[in-house]
């Protein structure tokens, strides 16, 4: 038998693994997807503020103030008056202080004034004409919207300028007016015309129903509440006017001793406005001191500024007399039973006490001027009943801002403004296209347990500069100072993206599977090679900022 | 973080078989990937042998002789004697083995190798026990650590692997762990750059996550704890005197990184207290080491 010899082969390997398919073992597959950024679910007027913030991060600062003006025509007025709850959700409030979002946005607003920048100019021009009625944040907002998308935008103005509550309401001591005036003209220039000093009168509805395609009021709540404590008198003042006035540099002799009613911002305004105007001025507020309604900002700015403010106080009785307007006060507390949205004062037996005041100012809420529209559209508790999408009753009337929601703030107004557009655009175009693409998203938002510290060293966070307060008090200069380049980059830096991709590529370095690969033509930069993932979340967990999820599988 | 200093040559293969997650594969990914296919291999009996395998397919596009457990450090030396007599001072020759085929069995090897200063890289993927066979206890497993021959927790300390090699005044010896992949990468760079001084070793720990009993996706944070809490340091050592420290303690306590695993979870507060104690002293005693400024 011949002998066999069996040859050893020198090398045993034939092959490579990347022949088998490792991906079968797996249950959940990555996917990388954006998703929403709480301070994006947060922002009134859905500010996509991760998207710029990370522009700024770049240096890329005009990019970023187009990416901000997409959402908002008033990122330099916004950026010192919004009450920013964007900043109240941050995620990274719950690390090392949320990121300084409001300042940035000065920041950029500001530089955009400064360089000169305009608004991109529409793609297309519409014949479609539409009626704003109202230059206040809301109709201003809302006629950027349609404006953008090419339709002939007229906006009819009771007042000589436009602004409404920017320009009559907030002093300028917060919003300085040239500010205003440089994001209102990049609005002109954009081509929506302003009629100043043309009150529309609700008889004429009908009318420009029959010249417009559209109407939309924005006519704000001009109309202050009264007390019926307070007489009939000049050393009475209602806020919206006395505010009006100071803001037109009329001269006010407002007298020594000065009682604002109210505690929400109007209130504040109105007793900072009468500080710098010379006189002493205290605060009744029905809320206690620590539960004021106007920010904590504004409060903490007033106290500063040598204000008086006794909360859990209301006035009974008012005693008129050459000497000036004796109050009689009493302190109280709010009925915590009461129904959302009312107070319901109960006095403190044995606390009364008085003041002598030669001037009271009532800042104590305002309504809209909706009486004289009432057998036009429906009305209810001075508001403008609205559908969901802004309509009214009336075919291609549209209505939004303070006149139809009691939200009262700027950011509220432009964020309605801007989704009323949307309404309105569709509604023009017969229910199809629209403004853009509805961001309704019902997804929650990214939770700080998402975002991977690690790769986040702990960086302080920055605040405006604030002038001294016994300088504040001398004239109508801004409080705030704005951010440095310096401090812009650093707050910027902070940011974590909640749920934006910035190609950190920590998902493709952590795969053991080599399983991630970058892919360039990809709106989401990564692909998953679901012939070897075998779904162990590594990159989900190492994503620094919740932009990759794992997603089950069932086979 | 960038990773601008990874230059990846693709040599380890995806389809491989380790576990999901797992950071020995992660850890070979920068190891080969970094040295390049001009690399021949040796790995003793291990995860990282059934990684590389299995036979008749590789996971590595490079030459990988798998040996027994005990001869790594000996068949690295004849394999670099080897292509020295041929002439060949390019190809790099590299020991991929566990902590059982580096603390113990192969220790003794590993021990002359390093003393006769042979000319080859020695990684050992750390991941504290005989994982690959059920989670035994090695001499590298940690003080009170579970492991399926010590179930009320290993009463011995883990064994300094990194000082005893640097005690034989090597090149090169330096830690690293998977959660900071572009200090590996560079680690192992630096250690393919030094060829020709002599023997270059790595110690890296690798979370076992199913040894351990940690999640699929938390290999990367859980080595970051061992370093953020001190209990493994990353630094380097040239010739056992000139140390560098590339991450250490960030003083988080040591509740944080044993809490994440499982093989911990029998401690009572007065150990964890044990262990936080002897990481403060070993930390306390690196520190002394790095040049002062």
């Amino acid at each position: 038998m011949p002998e066999v010899i069996k040859e050893v082969p020198p090398i045993w390997t034939t092959g490579w693994t990347d022949i088998l398919n490792t991906g079968t073992w797996r249950s959940a597959v990555p996917v990388h997807k954006k998703r929403p950024a709480p301070c994006h679910k947060a922002c009134p007027v859905e500010g996509e503020i991760p998207v710029w913030t990370q522009l700024v991060k770049a240096e890329k600062y005009q990019e970023a103030w187009l990416a901000l003006a997409a959402n908002n025509p008033f990122p330099a007025v916004t950026g010192r008056v919004c009450h920013h709850p964007c900043e109240g959700s941050c995620n990274r409030g719950e690390y090392d202080g949320a990121v300084a979002i409001n300042a940035l946005e000065h920041y950029v607003g500001d530089l955009a004034l400064q360089e000169g920048w305009s608004l991109p100019k529409p793609e297309k021009e519409r014949e479609q004409r539409v009626l704003v009625i109202g230059a206040g944040p809301a109709g201003l907002s809302c006629a950027y919207r349609l404006r953008l998308e090419g339709y002939q935008v007229t906006v009819f103005e009771e007042k000589p300028e436009a602004g409404g509550v920017l320009r009559y309401g907030i002093p300028q001591y917060r919003l300085p007016k040239a500010v205003l005036a440089g994001e209102i003209k990049r609005l002109q220039e954009l081509g929506i015309s302003i009629e100043t000093g043309r009150r529309f009168e609700s008889y004429e509805l009908e009318q420009y129903e029959q010249e417009y395609d559209a109407v939309f009021l924005a006519i704000g709540a001009g109309k202050a509440k009264s007390l019926p404590q307070f007489p009939s008198d000049k050393r009475v003042l209602n806020g919206l006017e006395f505010l009006a006035r100071a803001n037109q540099n009329d001269t006010i002799a407002l007298g020594q001793q000065v009682v604002v009613v109210g505690g929400g911002s109007v209130a504040m305004d109105v007793a900072r406005t009468a500080r710098r105007l010379g006189s002493y001025v205290t605060v009744l507020a029905l809320e206690d001191g620590e539960h004021l309604p106007a920010q904590t900002d504004e409060v903490t700015g007033a106290l500063e500024e040598g204000i008086a403010i006794t909360g859990g106080a209301m006035v009974q009785e008012v005693q008129s007399s050459e000497r000036g307007l004796g109050l009689a006060c009493v302190k109280v507390n709010l009925d915590p039973e009461a129904p959302p949205g009312v107070l319901k004062p109960v006095v403190v037996p044995g606390s009364e006490f008085s003041l002598i005041a030669d001037q009271v100012i009532l800042a104590i809420g305002q309504d809209p001027e909706t009486d004289v529209w009432n057998h036009l559209l429906p009305v209810k508790q001075t508001l403008f009943q609205i559908k969901p999408d802004f309509s009214t009753d009336r075919p291609g009337v549209f209505a939004g801002g303070d006149d139809a929601s009691a939200e009262r703030y700027v950011s509220s107004a432009i964020g309605q403004g801007k989704m009323a557009a949307r309404s309105i655009a569709r509604y023009l175009t017969g229910g199809s296209g629209s403004v853009d693409e509805e961001i309704v998203s019902l997804e929650e938002p990214v939770p700080f347990k998402d975002i991977n510290t690690f790769y986040f060293p702990s960086q302080s966070r920055d605040y405006k500069g604030t002038t001294a307060a016994e300088q504040r008090v001398r004239d109508f200069s801004e409080v705030k100072t704005g951010f440095s380049s310096d401090q812009a980059l650093a707050q910027a830096e902070r940011c974590f993206s909640c749920g934006s991709c910035i190609e950190c590529d920590n998902c493709f370095y952590f795969c053991p599977d080599m399983a991630v690969v970058k892919d360039a033509t990809l709106e989401e930069h990564y692909r998953i090679l679901d012939q070897y993932c075998k779904g162990c979340g590594s990159c989900v967990e190492e994503c620094p900022r919740g932009a990759v999820v794992l997603k089950e599988e069932s086979r | 973080m960038g990773y601008y200093n990874i230059q990846e040559e693709k040599v380890f293969n995806s389809g491989h078989a380790a576990c999901p997650g797992c950071s020995e594969a992660l850890a070979i990914r920068y190891i080969i990937n970094t040295l390049g296919p001009d690399s021949i291999g040796v790995v003793p009996p291990s995860c990282i042998a059934i990684i590389s395998g299995p036979q008749p397919l590789s996971s590595m596009r490079m030459p990988v002789y798998q040996t027994t457990l005990e001869a790594s450090a000996a068949s690295a030396t004849g394999i670099s004697r080897a292509l020295k007599a041929k002439g060949n001072d390019h190809t790099n020759v590299v020991v991929i083995a566990g902590d059982g085929g580096t603390y113990d069995i192969g220790f003794q090897s590993l021990s002359s190798a390093a003393e006769r200063n042979e000319d080859f890289i020695y990684v050992c993927l750390d991941n504290e026990g005989y994982m690959n066979t059920g989670a035994q206890k090695s001499s590298s497993t940690p003080y009170l650590a579970y492991t399926t021959s010590t179930p009320s927790g290993k009463p011995t300390p883990k064994k300094n692997l990194a000082e005893i090699m640097a005690a034989h005044r090597i090149p090169y010896v330096a830690t690293a762990t998977t959660g900071y992949p572009e200090d590996l990468a560079r680690k192992v760079a630096r250690a393919k750059e030094l060829k020709g001084t002599g023997l270059r070793f790595i110690l890296v720990l690798t979370p076992c996550l199913d040894g351990w009993g940690v999640a699929d996706h938390a290999g990367p944070k859980t080595s970051r704890l061992a370093v953020e809490t001190g209990v493994f340091p990353l630094y380097e050592v040239e010739y056992g005197e000139r140390y560098t420290l590339n991450f250490g303690s960030k003083g988080t306590p040591v509740q944080a990184y044993l809490s994440q695993q499982s093989r911990y979870k029998h401690l009572r507060p007065e150990q964890i207290q044990e262990i936080q104690s002897q990481v403060d002293a070993n930390w306390e005693r690196l520190r002394e080491r790095f040049s002062v400024p």
